[in-house]
């Protein structure tokens, strides 16, 4: 056997009982616990990497449909990341060998500090802190914020609560303005579309129009064409059968060419 | 008549032979064609089968050199021939050109007439198609002078296809009546004719251009300031399926509601954004567009059946 081949049957070998090499699997199981910690955690920062990414391209797309989309998902998985947070917490607290007391304290100090990057990543949902409003706002005792799914029952009860503000009615122009543009957009449409459908209705009824007329073409020519192979026919005939003589027509032979190539 | 023709082409003769070695030729064969064709002590038949084609050729010969009205003569000669010799579709065909000639010369009856004998003569082969086309060639070129008899051709040609089943074919012929009746601001004549139309159209299932026929007669009452006729039309319209399904009638009703209101605004609103008018023939689009005419009152809508039932009536 052959270097070459040995090599190979090596490989193969090593392939085939890949499940028990120990350095591969990267520890035994009692180490497993641990494991599970780190192997969750680094999912969780690589959710974390992604959504900020998603962040990212968020506050840097123009397109609004765009960036209500990657807001939405920004969100979604900052919900389930959040969710994801106890089961780390409880992984965190689990005692296990071969961990010092310092490390089990300093992972859940990792758990915390993972909870505050995702609160920190922005979603597309204003917060107002600015202390500068609009004159009906003066002499409110505290920021309006607008929060999503959250009502303070002394929010509600606030009057300004329900006045618009500067936003809300430049928000509303635009939204109005857009559907006047959006409308008149239809409205090309929808006169093209009924140009479209009156033409489509004239061809259909000259088509109707046509149909017999072709029809009776048809059958004439066909009644023509068999009449001409007739004539052929009987011509050859005629002609193949007179005898032969000297002065033969010029004329006759011509035709004859023309009417057996038609034939 | 003979000497008279022979006159002429004498005259000619003189005139242009040294321009126009056709001519003289044609002359020829005319002379020949004569004397096989003149009844004489020495003639006692004419022979019409040799006559026939002499005077086709003779024909074509003046008109092409542009000497029409004895290419008329020849033409209606040659016709005469081929009836003779029983052959109607060429002796249409012969009449025909007869007509356009006679036109051309500003004879205008002579051309009405030529054209409704080559029309006979077509029928008479059985050929209704090439009649009817022959009538609406016809009025179309004497629309001008005459358009009365002009509007009756074409109503004869549509009658004509109506009958033999191709109501498809008419509809050009009811298209150009309606423009001439409404050339000639006899606007109740052509409501009529867009009526019928419509008709004739319903009996070939051809629902866009019934729709079309319809509406357009609603806004040709409109137009000459009869709303009640142009309720009533609406409303008769309206009992057949097919148009009441259809965006014209949509059309129609917004239009008549309009009038009834009597805001001349609103009218103008409902002919210019309306896409169904814009599809219309140009002459009714252009009708529309003048539409209100005249004083708009507010009228009282027209309900189907009114006439018939009365509800004091109690006999």
């Amino acid at each position: 056997m052959s270097l070459i081949d040995i090599l190979a049957r090596v490989d193969v070998l090593c392939k085939k009982y890949e499940k028990y090499d120990v350095d591969k699997q990267g520890g035994a199981d009692s180490v497993s616990g641990q494991d599970q910690f780190a192997k969750l955690y680094a999912v969780v920062e690589a959710d974390i990497e992604a959504t900020l990414q998603k962040a990212e391209a968020a506050k840097n797309e123009k397109n609004r449909a765009a960036v209500a989309t990657l807001n939405s998902e920004v969100r979604r998985s900052k919900a389930a990341l959040r969710a994801e947070l106890p089961k780390l917490q409880k992984l965190a607290a689990k005692k296990i060998r071969d961990i010092t007391k310092e490390q089990q304290a300093a992972r859940l100090d990792m758990v915390e500090e993972l909870a505050a990057r995702i609160d920190e990543i922005s979603d597309g949902v204003v917060v107002n802190r600015q202390s500068t409003m609009l004159g009906g706002k003066a002499g409110m005792s505290k920021p309006m914020e607008i929060r999503v799914d959250t009502m303070d029952p002394d929010d509600l009860m606030r009057p300004e609560h329900y006045e618009d503000t500067e936003e809300s009615t430049s928000f509303r122009q635009e939204f109005q303005a857009r559907k006047a543009r959006q409308d008149q957009g239809l409205d090309v449409i929808a006169e093209g579309l009924s140009t479209l459908k009156d033409i489509a209705a004239d061809i259909n009824e000259e088509l109707d129009k046509q149909e017999p007329l072709i029809n009776e073409v048809d059958t004439k020519i066909d009644k023509a064409a068999a009449d001409l192979k007739n004539t052929n026919v009987k011509l050859k005939d005629t002609v193949t059968k007179a005898p032969y003589t000297l002065h033969y027509d010029h004329n006759k032979l011509g035709l004859v060419s023309i009417l057996l190539d038609f034939g | 008549m003979a000497d008279s023709l022979k006159h002429s082409a004498s005259s000619s003769s003189s005139a242009l032979s040294s321009q126009h070695p056709r001519l003289l030729q044609a002359h020829d064969l005319l002379r020949k064609a004569e004397k096989l064709t003149k009844l004489s002590l020495f003639n006692w038949s004419s022979d019409w089968v040799a006559a026939t084609p002499l005077y086709e050729q003779a024909a074509t010969a003046f008109k092409l050199a542009k000497v029409p009205d004895t290419a008329k003569l020849c033409y209606e000669k040659a016709a005469t021939g081929q009836e003779r010799l029983s052959s109607p579709w060429t002796a249409g065909k012969h009449m025909e050109s007869a007509g356009q000639l006679a036109k051309e010369l500003g004879l205008i009856d002579e051309a009405v007439d030529s054209y409704r004998r080559a029309s006979e003569l077509f029928l008479h082969c059985g050929k209704v198609q090439p009649s009817a086309d022959v009538l609406s060639r016809g009025a179309r070129a004497v629309e001008d002078e005459r358009s009365e008899i002009a509007v009756r051709m074409y109503l004869d040609a549509c009658a004509m296809l109506e009958e033999d089943g191709r109501e498809q074919m008419a509809f050009d012929n009811y298209r150009a009546a309606v423009n001439l009746y409404v050339k000639l601001n006899r606007f109740k004549d052509a409501a009529a004719v867009l009526v019928r139309w419509g008709q004739s159209a319903d009996k070939c299932h051809a629902t866009q251009s019934q729709c079309k026929a319809y509406l357009s007669a609603v806004i040709v009452h409109l137009y000459d300031e009869d709303l009640k006729q142009a309720q009533q039309c609406y409303n008769d319209c309206s009992q057949v399926n097919a148009f009441s399904r259809s965006d014209q009638s949509e059309t129609a009703e917004k239009l008549l509601s309009a009038y009834c209101e009597g805001n001349p605004d609103e009218i103008r609103h409902v002919v210019s954004s309306s896409h169904i008018i814009t599809h219309l023939d140009h002459t009714i689009v252009r009708l529309a567009k003048q539409l209100p005419k005249g004083d708009v009152k507010a009228a009282s809508v027209v309900e189907p059946g009114d006439d018939e039932l009365n509800e004091e009536d109690l006999t």
